[in-house]
């Protein structure tokens, strides 16, 4: 196990660079200066023994940059990144003790699975006996044991992943670092690798970095998620923090499926007292809220108001309910998905199909008028102009 | 189109290639069964096949090999093909590797040289080619190897960086993480995962190479080395006289290994050929 530090990193691709190209085209809001393209900036990081990071955010973001960047894959611009205290910038990757795990597997096609896993221990001049104790070692915590002798072409996508995986936690790294090394499998096989993940990092001892792009992968796995776009750290926290209390509009609407639902509103301030306007209901935000709320001294403004498809609730047709039609359905088995259009905006909400309590969202049908209301516990406040959670 | 049409177009199109197969074949098969025939009547008769007044035996073969050395020649023109090949090899897939992998002005400068290099004619070059290895003391057999690197050069760097290009990076990463150096990563990974294109450009290197008649002739002290072809040459002119016989016993001698090592290795031409050209 080990510490990482991460401190003030950034990473910027030269003028010359074909990074800068792809910035014109694709990825717009990636800053460019004279120095060329900023693909990473500012970010720090303190990661504790054996904690599981998760780097999460859409392509582009620069997680992979990031993570590559403690490999030693990548330089840094500037920055440091230290592993157990020593600053690592000029290290050679081998000489860091870290593994890594990539999205393709990157396993050598011409070794067998014991050739692959015995790779790094030879490098490291590792007595046969070790070595091939070692291997077996990874290979039965992983499954693998029957697969020894075999070439990775003649492997599943999901055996090759655990070849990876098998790779890297053979040598006993000190960081583990994951690079989407779940995305190239099929839904069903990722639900599994994740949960055999959860499973391995229980059984050694290593500090995990892992990069996602999925959101569940990364509330499911890390003791604490980095929330990142356009080469900045939006938000650092653990899972339920940053589903509870996201930092800003961007990181409201990455995190959690199907996506927060926005709303343009106004709070309105009364003393102590807060409430939200928004097509002409009112809703009174908890007492909590309004005291964390009035410590920050929001007076009454425009805000963008986001609440979860989930904690939003049928109700009756009311001067506290809104209502609207609905545009599509989604049966998703134990709930339906609802897209209900309210003055031409859309709203997902997320009902239960649980007919043992008289209601059948299953029946409700596109084109029917369906009336909904939230409580003020589960408003999220934004400012207008900063995207910024106003209660934080 | 109907299936008796089909059918019939197929028919057509195997004749057309059964009769475009005999006429490729064709000279090889009348050199092979002249070099069994009295020298004196492959002039008379070059298309008729050994009769029992013409046909000879190995003695046009014993003729090459005894007066002709041409045992000598197989053995400088082995160690200039081995030599010239395997430098090729190691050079060309060295220099691809570098050019596909770092990005900058100079390597694609490299990297259009090379392609350019192919487009040269060698009768371009040849005059001040030869008076260059001249001087520089290439006229030898280790030395024609040094010119061979250079015009083999052109094709192996442009066929092998095709090959490297497919390969994921992650794979190079992922030794360097394990703790390989560039060395070590290019021979023990790099290497074996372009062992087709290895082949092929092995294959289509030796066949240039073991055929080639001008390089050798204008560079090599021809006194001293004569690789096949040279000796072949020098049959046709250098006594005053042409010994048919021994040539066309020495032309089979000549054509037999390259034929069998194109056979024994065809399969890796179009594997090797088709490697960097889709996306694995």
């Amino acid at each position: 196990m080990s510490q990482v530090s991460i401190k003030h990193v950034e990473k910027v691709y030269g003028p010359t660079s074909g990074h800068r190209r792809h910035a014109k085209k694709g990825n717009a809001n990636l800053k460019v200066t004279d120095e060329g393209v900023v693909a990473v900036e500012d970010f720090n990081l303190e990661i504790a023994d054996g904690e599981f990071i998760v780097l999460v955010g859409p392509s582009g973001c620069g997680k992979s940059t990031m993570l590559r960047m403690v490999a030693g894959l990548e330089e840094i611009t500037r920055g440091e990144v230290c592993i157990d205290g020593r600053v690592v910038n000029d290290v050679q990757p081998r000489d860091r003790d870290i593994a890594m795990v990539f999205q393709n597997y990157a396993l050598y096609p011409h070794k067998t699975v014991r050739g692959n896993m015995e790779y790094p221990l030879k490098l490291r001049k590792t007595p046969k006996d070790e070595m091939n104790r070692r291997v077996e070692e990874a290979a039965q915590i992983l499954g693998i044991t029957a697969l020894l002798d075999r070439k990775p072409k003649a492997l599943s996508g999901g055996q090759r992943q655990r070849v990876a995986i098998g790779r890297a936690i053979v040598r006993d790294p000190k960081v583990l670092l994951m690079d989407e090394p779940l995305s190239n499998l099929d839904a069903k096989l990722r639900n599994q690798m994740r949960s055999e993940i959860i499973k391995l990092r229980q059984r050694i001892h290593s500090t995990f970095i892992y990069v996602t792009h999925d959101q569940t992968e990364a509330m499911t796995l890390g003791d604490r998620i980095v929330v990142m776009k356009d080469g900045m750290v939006q938000q650092i926290g653990t899972p339920q923090e940053v589903y509870d209390t996201p930092a800003n509009i961007f990181v409201a609407g990455f995190i959690g499926v199907p996506q927060m639902n926005f709303y343009d509103a106004r709070l309105v301030r009364d003393g102590d007292a807060y409430h939200v306007e928004l097509d002409g209901i009112s809703v009174a935000l908890p007492a909590e809220k309004c005291a964390r709320l009035a410590a920050r001294g929001v007076g009454t403004c425009d805000v963008t108001l986001g609440v979860r498809p989930e904690n939003i609730e049928r109700a009756q047709a009311g001067p506290n309910s809104l209502t609207g039609t609905v545009e599509t359905t989604e049966m998703m088995g134990s709930a339906v998905h609802l897209h209900v259009s309210v003055d031409g905006k859309d709203s997902i909400i997320i009902l239960q199909n649980n007919p043992e309590d008289g209601e059948r969202p299953a029946d409700i049908r596109v084109g029917d008028t369906v009336s909904f209301a939230f409580s003020g516990a589960v408003a999220h406040l934004f400012d207008r102009q900063t995207e910024k959670n106003l209660e934080l | 189109m109907k299936r008796s049409e089909r059918k019939a177009l197929s028919w057509a199109g195997t004749g057309l290639m059964g009769f475009l197969c005999v006429a490729w074949l064709l000279p090889v098969i009348i050199v092979l069964f002249n070099s069994f025939k009295n020298k004196m009547f492959i002039n008379l008769e070059p298309f008729e096949l050994p009769t029992e007044q013409t046909y000879i035996g190995l003695e046009n073969y014993e003729t090459a090999i005894d007066k002709y050395g041409f045992l000598d020649s197989v053995g400088w023109t082995v160690f200039i093909t081995v030599g010239s090949v395997a430098v090729i090899l190691l050079c060309t897939s060295m220099c691809a590797w570098y050019i596909t992998r770092v990005q900058n002005r100079f390597t694609k400068a490299i990297y259009f040289l090379c392609v350019f290099s192919m487009v040269v004619p060698f009768q371009m070059v040849m005059f001040t080619l030869s008076m260059i290895a001249d001087r520089l003391g290439l006229s030898t057999p280790w030395g024609i190897i040094v010119v061979y690197l250079g015009f083999g050069a052109g094709l192996a760097v442009f066929m092998f960086c095709g090959f490297v290009k497919s390969i994921p990076i992650e794979i190079e990463e992922a030794a360097l993480i394990d703790g390989a150096g560039p060395i070590r990563t290019f021979f023990t990974v790099v290497v074996p995962i372009m062992k087709p294109t290895f082949i092929s450009v092995g294959i289509l290197q030796t066949m240039w190479i073991w055929n080639d008649f001008l390089l050798p002739y204008l560079v090599l002290d021809t006194t001293k080395y004569k690789t096949i072809s040279i000796v072949i040459q020098f049959m046709k002119g250098s006594y005053g006289r042409v010994d048919m016989g021994a040539i066309m016993a020495a032309l089979i001698m000549a054509v037999i290994p390259v034929v069998v090592f194109y056979l024994s290795c065809q399969k890796y031409i179009i594997k090797g050929v088709a490697a960097g050209a889709v996306k694995g």
